[in-house]
């Protein structure tokens, strides 16, 4: 009898670990405590994601970006913080997306084509929000950068708030909570 | 509503005054201060999020390629003293009603194997010489001394909690076993007070009741990405305070996620699913290939789908996986295949499960997909090599079973006096031709027996040693295809019968076919066995009411019947149905697959009760023969018919 693996499946597993040594590098090439950081976060990180437990990996997430966070305070250029971001938030991605999997179909199921989807697709997002804000910073660079993104932050977070709140999502979410 | 409008609005309104700003058309001085504050809240509310972050919850999924799991028999070690509870150990604290049920087991074996009588056992256990071991000797003995052990009996003593009482329920359980058995094996079993169930019992079902079409079952918030948005604004808030445009823009790009979370809707589901058999009617134990086509009915793409499929609970996979994650275009089709095993019964294909995610996984859908496939496994009905161990009692009818009545036959009984009337082919003439006195001949009158097999199918009879085996039920039916198959080849009549639980909601009678012989009776036979609902390999939910069964059985039989129960005699029901049938005149033979282990003390316990029983039962007069689980029926019967000399 074949008992099912329910462990995360290999294929998201690897390609987590790889892009999770990518934003190490990537934010560790800015600075040595970025580094420190970057490199526990990727250890807890890949422990998490090897025993298959979400906590572990949102903590090792956790302490990347705040490696990611850490190193971008010390650059000079941006280029390097954004990569390791999207990075990270690929690779965060990655790991919950191989744990869930495996926990529901299992490792010997055939989960290619929903694999690569769920990868091209958190990749491509990582890729066009890094862009617009990579752009946004560049050609609007001599103005008055900080207080533009003070007043995006406000309008991002109210229009989330004005189109998220009707989500039926949103709203079960927060019912459960209580 | 109002609210989320004024926001929007807000919102709206803040972002073209960025873009202004960015242009410079709008010089718009924030003050120091008031960008800290912005900042600030920002950190605020992000760590206030992210110690309220949960992992993220999908839709578990049960394990249907695994078959259904029953339990070993004494689980636990409360429920094997159980068996042996009397009425001093009614009710105690748990250690002194451990000790006292141990207590009662020790008697109980001593005054089976032992060769003792009750009071003698008992007397024997008082003063501690029914075993060598004098831990095990002192723990049932509020008499004795517990012996001052060695060193590291007192480290081990020191070291676990409670390892003193543990170490006595070890030793104690083993010196019954020895005494039950007989043999000399010193190896302890393992005790853990907490034992029990094994703690994630996933089901073995997608859905119990069947289903057409596409059916919605639930939908349900993973939090996949909950928290992202908040990591996100503690960032841009650190870089604000900061003035860092390096970790702003880092903070940005989790905003992208965090909106990405929320943009899309899991698309509605309509599903066909098609699936075919290599074999509609296999053998028990054969191999079958499953296909499942899993075409998407609907004009739209579904980004993220995984499907369960719905293999019932008498099939185990044993090749390939019966699970999928895949995304499908507008009327394209995936293909599924494996191979599972078959086990005796009815099988009927469960709805298969699919879960539906948008392609952010934030939200998922739980489908059933309804696709009736019906597998009927028949157990196949091959004689057994060696003769059915039947009590040497017949009906009316000649036939081929040897009673011990004497009468006309072939095989000798005795000798008696010459009466009138005693046809001349049985006289002794060569006594009389030696003597002078007539004397007549008399033989084993071979008449045929009229047997009914009877199957406990209790819901305290689904037992196996392990997860992986059999369990007795299974090998109960399977049996008694064999030993109705062998009956009916000798000329006998056989007829089938059940205990156990019926399904409730049909009005579904107990298993009932009266004896009687030919094929059509045989296919009926094979039949009753494959569909009957009592014995299915699904273990009830609900119990039997046996009494009732047993009552309407004895209305049926006629008299002189004999019955075949088979039975794996783990509780004192099924001893107790044995006995009261023999009672009433109705010889029982009782075939008794074993499934007992002797991991834990419990199951050491149970299966010192289950010889328990059957030594109780041989006394009683009724021939119990022993079934272990590695042996085949034909060894059994074979070694049966060895040893107690051939009644055929």
């Amino acid at each position: 009898m074949s008992e099912i693996t329910r462990r995360p499946t290999v294929r998201s597993s690897v390609a987590a670990g790889a892009v999770v040594l990518v934003a190490v590098l990537a934010a560790g090439s800015q600075s040595a405590s970025a580094l420190g950081f970057g490199a526990v976060g990727g250890v807890v990180f890949a422990g998490g994601l090897a025993t298959g437990r979400h906590r572990a990996v949102d903590a090792g997430a956790l302490a990347l970006f705040f490696g990611v966070v850490a190193g971008g305070l010390e650059a000079p250029t941006v280029e390097a913080t954004i990569v390791a971001t999207v990075a990270t938030v690929v690779a965060w991605d990655l790991a919950h997306g191989a744990i869930a999997l495996g926990d529901q179909l299992g490792r010997e199921a055939e989960t290619r084509q929903l694999e690569a989807i769920r990868a091209i697709s958190s990749l491509l997002v990582g890729l066009l929000s890094g862009t617009v804000g990579y752009a946004v910073y560049v050609f609007g660079g001599s103005g008055q950068p900080v207080a533009a993104v003070v007043l995006l932050l406000v309008a991002a977070v109210l229009i989330v708030v004005g189109f998220g709140g009707g989500r039926a999502g949103s709203t079960r979410r927060r019912r459960t909570r209580h | 509503m109002n609210a989320r409008a004024v926001a929007l609005a807000l919102g709206l309104a803040a972002f073209a005054a960025a873009l202004a700003v960015l242009a410079g058309v709008l010089e718009f001085g924030l003050a120091q201060p008031v960008m800290i504050a912005v900042g600030l809240v920002a950190v605020a509310i992000g760590l206030r999020a992210l110690f309220a972050r949960e992992p993220p919850r999908n839709v578990g999924t049960p394990d249907p390629e695994r078959p259904t799991a029953v339990p070993v028999p004494g689980e636990t070690l409360r429920e094997s003293l159980g068996a042996f509870r009397s009425i001093e150990t009614s009710y105690a604290v748990t250690s002194r009603r451990t000790a006292a049920g141990l207590r009662a087991a020790a008697i109980a074996v001593c005054s089976r194997f032992g060769g003792d009588d009750e009071q003698r056992a008992r007397e024997r256990v008082e003063s501690g010489e029914w075993t060598d071991d004098d831990v095990a000797a002192a723990f049932l003995s509020p008499s004795l001394e517990r012996p001052s052990g060695s060193v590291r009996d007192r480290i081990a003593a020191v070291a676990g909690r409670g390892s003193r009482f543990d170490d006595g329920v070890r030793r104690s359980v083993a010196a019954i076993a020895r005494v039950g058995d007989g043999e000399s094996d010193s190896s302890l079993p393992r005790y853990d007070p907490d034992e029990g169930r094994s703690a994630r019992d996933r089901g073995t079902r997608t859905a119990t009741d069947p289903i057409d079409g596409t059916q919605r079952r639930r939908e349900r918030a993973t939090n996949y990405w909950h928290g992202i948005g908040v990591v996100a604004l503690l960032a841009v808030g650190v870089g604000v305070v900061a003035e860092t445009p390096a970790v702003v823009l880092a903070g940005v790009v989790g905003v992208g996620y965090a909106g990405f979370s929320r943009a899309f809707e899991p698309p509605e589901l309509d599903l066909s699913i098609d699936r075919e058999l290599s074999d509609d009617e296999p053998a028990p134990g054969d191999e079958i290939d499953v296909t499942v086509t899993i075409t998407n009915e609907r004009d739209g793409f579904v980004p993220d789908l995984r499907i369960v499929d719905g293999v019932p609970a008498g099939m185990a996979v044993v090749e390939g996986s019966s699970r999928l994650g895949t995304a499908l275009r507008p009327g394209e089709s995936v293909r599924l295949e494996y191979a599972v095993a078959v086990g005796r019964g009815r099988h009927a294909f469960d709805p298969a499960l699919a879960v539906v995610g948008d392609l952010s996984r934030s939200t998922e859908r739980e489908y059933l997909v309804g696709a009736e496939t019906t597998v009927v496994c028949e157990p196949e009905l091959r004689p057994v090599a060696a003769p059915v161990p039947l009590r040497p009692t017949g009906a009316t009818v000649s036939g081929r079973l040897r009673t011990e009545e004497a009468g006309a036959g072939t095989t000798f009984h005795s000798v008696r006096q010459y009466r009138r009337g005693d046809p001349l082919a049985r006289v002794d003439w060569n006594r009389r031709a030696r003597t002078g006195e007539l004397a007549t001949l008399q033989f084993h009158e071979e008449r045929s027996a009229r047997v009914v097999v009877l199957i406990d199918a209790r819901r305290d009879a689904y037992l196996a040693p392990d997860s992986e085996a059999t369990h007795a039920v299974d090998r109960s039916v399977a049996v008694a295809g064999r030993i109705a198959a062998s009956l009916l080849a000798d000329g006998d009549t056989v007829g089938l019968a059940g205990l156990g639980a019926l399904p409730q909601e049909a009005d579904t009678e107990p298993c009932w076919l009266a004896p009687a012989a030919g094929r059509h009776h045989e296919a009926r036979f094979a039949e009753l066995l494959a569909t009957h609902p009592q014995f299915s390999t699904i273990p009830p939910t609900n119990e039997g009411r046996w009494l009732w069964q047993l009552r309407g059985l004895r209305r049926r039989l006629a008299t002189g019947t004999q019955v075949v129960f088979l039975t794996p005699l783990c509780d004192g029901v099924s001893a107790d149905i044995a006995r009261r049938l023999d009672s009433r005149g109705y010889p029982v033979t009782v075939v008794s697959p074993d499934p007992t282990a002797d991991g834990t003390a419990g199951e050491r316990l149970a299966r010192v009760a289950r010889e328990v029983r059957g030594f109780d039962l041989r006394r009683a007069g009724i021939p119990v023969i022993d079934w272990p689980a590695d042996e085949s029926i034909d060894t059994v019967f074979a070694r049966r018919a060895a040893s107690a000399g051939d009644h055929r």
